[in-house]
């Protein structure tokens, strides 16, 4: 238990700082830098022990007890290290600043958060996912379509979205239709791509054995396709929240009616507001794990038969 | 051998191995055929007992390259040319690079794929590929092969025909050779002695020598002493475990 | 050389395409058109069905305004303010941007590799950073940047770099661990040291999942690249046109720059894939193609 000492000794002795330090407005003397970087050095060492104890966890709970560890050493050293150089909030806000932030703008935020999620990225999600599996169906059932139309699909996706986004906001207008349009674009062609390959990428026995049942072509989708298509289509869901996310940000970079939290950003950012920027990259951060950690969720009780589930 | 989840792998295994010989150990899954070689190999360690590979350990051994490995799959690398892949060892233990080439090509030469140097392995199939894993081996010429199922995965003409090239390879290089097999024709054709070995937990069943002559060919297969051999096998194996009849 | 077969399908989509475009045009214009004339707008067209194709701000711009923008946007090639000037300076950005980002990454991957506690610290947080907008970061860390004197191109490399780190860094560290434990049992019959393990194992392994990162990464460090052009005073750059015509609301410079932009994404990664047929010849036939388990009957020719 040596590494969690150290640990300790390394939190209390950055957490002392930075509670001495708390009301002071100079640069700390060198002696109590000396005193942060050896605090730094405490939890590094104790850190790598500790992590190296957690290294054969097989509880996910105390497996992730390390990353933990270390984004709040991260935390508390940058807390530290701000206070200490008296670095102005206005260029790099403290931890506690941002977190003090976060609940002062909370309801601006939460209203950004509804506009750029649930009516943006979400509408866009839905319409784009429904979409894109879809036209799956039916470029996997239509060789003509498989030829001439995915290639274009796979293309799209190494378009930066970007340069999507002017346009749409001038063509839909600057309300949030557009960039649910954004997002719905964004997401549509990975989700056709992977779906598509989930649908046609079956093995030749399987179908075999369906030929042998005289199915019929829609018996052979819904018993044989479909089912191996889920992992595919799940991996595009999953994907397609976070580009959804991005698509939605980006898109309001472009123009927004003062609301959403791609338009906090870009106008805090302009005007030094750091703080509420990182507010508003912590929101954004959250939903997105969350949103994702949802589809996840869904996933594993839909395919949870899927060899990517099972274990040891 | 005790793994740390305490299964007992291996409890009596004493053998001892003349140079020149070519031991096969056989038994059904799980009776500790491939961890005994692994322990030869050192590439895991035993819990208990002593293992002396020509008066050293086996770590010694491995630290001085006296042997070489063939494993279950052929595990080229994909990136490396047929050529390269045999050069591997030689590189990576410093052999000067023209002798390198030399010994490589030699070593092709051996197991007939010359013309095939510049391939890259997708292109041969299983058996070639095999046999390019057992030319690297032999590549720094080790005294010592350790042959883990090396024809396993090969169908019943292809390994046959391997067979009996790797009887040439060993009488043309008086290797000593360690080999693990299932195949109880496998084991009667190639072997100077049989291990037999039984599993739960694993054990030397018995010890058979083969006194096939040499050189044998595929009329050796179909003399009433391979099978007299084969059918000592077959019976050792079954009273190893016998309760596995029950299960 | 041999035609693909896709070739003709494509075609005959893009065609359907542009025939389809053409009345819808007309059809979303023409009411913009009529507004515009009966508010008695200066217009060198009478009828409303003429000034579709030529308003200033359509909903859908026409052929001939996309292929007008086109000429002048092009030319002359080294303008500054012409399109492949700016192209050329956000691309650079995003190469630079993916190559720091593949040094950086190969060092966290090998530390991810190589160590159990280092990649339980980090490792979650690096797969985490995939699922959340980080390009929400550029618009501040260009502004920070600034203010350190980091200006010019070199900001809006950092960015890219930052963007592209993360499918990287975890790209390598999979093909890192790729290799069959058979492999590394055979490293270990050599006796081979950790170091010749790298290199002769691990990092060959690793070249195809790099590649495979790359062209995940390479939209995405485009994307960073092009929204620091744009959350700056950028001088040069894609962004900086998008920006610059987005405020002038330039609706045909507009389509011209959102069509050379998809231009540069699909060319950057379609290099990467050239880049990666060159560099990794033994899978040049192993990719071939698949096997295609097509919808029963057709072929057996029902």
């Amino acid at each position: 238990m040596k590494g969690w000492s150290l640990l300790v000794m390394g939190f209390a002795l950055q957490i002392a700082f930075i509670v001495r330090w708390w009301k002071e407005v100079e640069v700390a003397p060198l002696g109590l830098r000396l005193l942060i970087a050896l605090g730094v050095l405490l939890l590094g060492v104790g850190l790598a022990r500790v992590a190296a104890q957690f290294a054969h966890a097989r509880n996910p709970l105390l497996g992730f007890t390390p990353a933990a560890l270390t984004l709040l050493a991260l935390l508390v050293t940058a807390e530290a290290l701000l206070r200490a150089y008296q670095v102005p909030p206005g260029l790099v806000p403290t931890p506690t600043r941002v977190v003090a932030t976060l609940h002062g703008v909370r309801d601006v935020l939460l209203q950004d958060a509804y506009q750029t999620v649930l009516k943006e990225a979400l509408v866009g999600y839905l319409i784009g996912c429904s979409l894109g599996v879809l036209t799956a169906f039916l470029v996997s059932r239509y060789l003509f379509l498989e030829r001439g139309f995915l290639p274009y699909a796979t293309l799209f996706s190494s378009i930066p979205i970007v340069a999507l986004a002017p346009v749409l906001v001038k063509m839909v207008g600057i309300d949030w239709p557009s960039k649910a349009a954004i997002c719905a674009i964004t997401v549509y062609f990975p989700v056709v791509v992977n779906t598509f390959r989930g649908l046609t990428e079956v093995s030749p026995m399987s179908l075999d054995l369906m030929r042998s049942y005289a199915a019929s072509e829609v018996q052979q989708y819904r018993w044989l396709r479909l089912p191996n298509a889920l992992p595919f289509i799940f991996n595009a869901l999953k994907l397609g929240t976070t580009l959804a996310m991005i698509g939605a940000i980006v898109g309001e970079f472009f123009g927004a009616n003062g609301q959403g939290l791609g338009f906090r950003i870009q106008i805090e950012a302009g005007r030094f507001g750091f703080d509420i920027v990182w507010a508003a990259i912590i929101v954004a951060s959250a939903v997105g794990i969350a949103w994702y950690g949802l589809v996840a969720w869904v996933e594993r009780r839909l395919t949870g038969w899927h060899v990517s589930f099972r274990n040891g | 051998m005790v793994f740390p989840n305490g299964t007992v792998a291996l409890k009596e295994a004493n053998l001892e191995v003349a140079p020149g010989e070519f031991i096969s150990l056989i038994g059904p899954s799980g009776c500790g055929k491939t961890t005994l070689l692994r322990l030869l190999a050192d590439l895991i360690q035993p819990t208990s007992g002593q293992i002396r590979i020509g008066g050293k350990s086996p770590e010694e051994a491995r630290k001085s390259r006296a042997y070489g490995y063939v494993f279950q799959a052929p595990t080229l690398m994909e990136w490396r040319t047929v050529l390269a892949n045999v050069m591997l060892p030689l590189e990576i233990m410093g052999f000067p690079g023209p002798e390198r080439r030399a010994r490589a090509e030699k070593m092709l030469a051996l197991v007939g794929l010359e013309k095939f140097a510049r391939h890259y392995p997708w292109q041969l199939s299983g058996g070639m590929q095999q046999r390019v894993s057992i030319a690297r081996a032999l590549a720094f010429d080790p005294q010592l092969l350790f042959m883990d199922e090396p024809f396993g995965a090969l169908d019943e003409i292809t390994r046959e025909n391997l067979n009996l090239e790797l009887l040439r390879l060993w009488r043309e290089t008086g290797k000593t050779i360690v080999f693990v097999t299932h195949s109880i024709p496998e084991a009667v054709f190639l072997s100077t002695r049989i291990v037999v070995m039984t599993p739960r937990p694993g054990k030397i069943e018995t010890v058979i020598p083969v006194d096939l002559p040499q050189p044998r060919t595929f009329e050796t297969r179909e003399t009433t002493r391979f099978f007299e051999l084969a059918t000592a096998v077959r019976e050792a194996l079954r009273k190893g475990h016998g309760y596995e009849v029950a299960e | 050389m041999r035609i693909s077969p896709n070739l003709l399908p494509m075609l005959v989509v893009a065609l359907v395409v542009l025939a389809l475009y053409w009345p819808i045009m007309y059809l979303v214009n023409i009411p913009v058109a009529q507004r515009a004339l009966d508010t008695g707008a200066a217009l060198p067209c009478q009828t409303a069905f003429e000034c579709a194709s030529q308003l200033r701000s359509p909903v859908l711009p026409s052929p001939q305004q996309l292929w007008g923008g086109f000429v002048s946007l092009m030319f002359p090639l080294d303008s500054p303010n012409a399109i492949p000037l700016n192209a050329a300076v956000t691309a650079l950005e995003t190469l630079v941007g993916l190559l720091l980002a593949t040094l950086v990454g190969l060092f966290f991957a090998v530390g991810i590799v190589a160590s159990r506690a280092f990649e339980r610290a980090l490792l979650p947080w690096i797969v985490a950073s995939q699922t959340v907008p980080i390009i929400a970061i550029a618009p501040m860390l260009v502004v920070v940047l600034g203010q350190y004197g980091v200006q010019g191109w070199i900001p809006k490399a950092i960015i890219a770099a930052y963007i592209a780190f993360f499918p990287i860094t975890i790209g390598i560290a999979k093909g890192l661990q790729s290799p069959d434990p058979l492999a590394l049992d055979l490293m270990k019959t050599y006796n081979a040291g950790s170091w010749q393990t790298y290199l002769k194992l691990r990092f060959p392994a690793s070249v195809p999942y790099l590649f495979t990162a790359f062209k995940v990464a390479m939209t995405a460090a485009l994307i960073g690249a092009i929204v620091a052009e744009i959350s700056t005073i950028s001088f040069q750059g894609i962004g900086k046109m998008l920006a610059e015509n987005s405020r002038a609301s330039d609706v045909v410079a507009m389509w011209v720059i959102m069509l050379a932009s998809a231009a540069l994404g699909i060319f950057l990664v379609a290099m990467v894939g050239w880049l990666e047929r060159l560099l990794t010849p033994w899978r040049r036939a192993q990719v071939a193609p698949r096997p295609k388990a097509r919808v029963a009957g057709r072929e057996v020719g029902a």
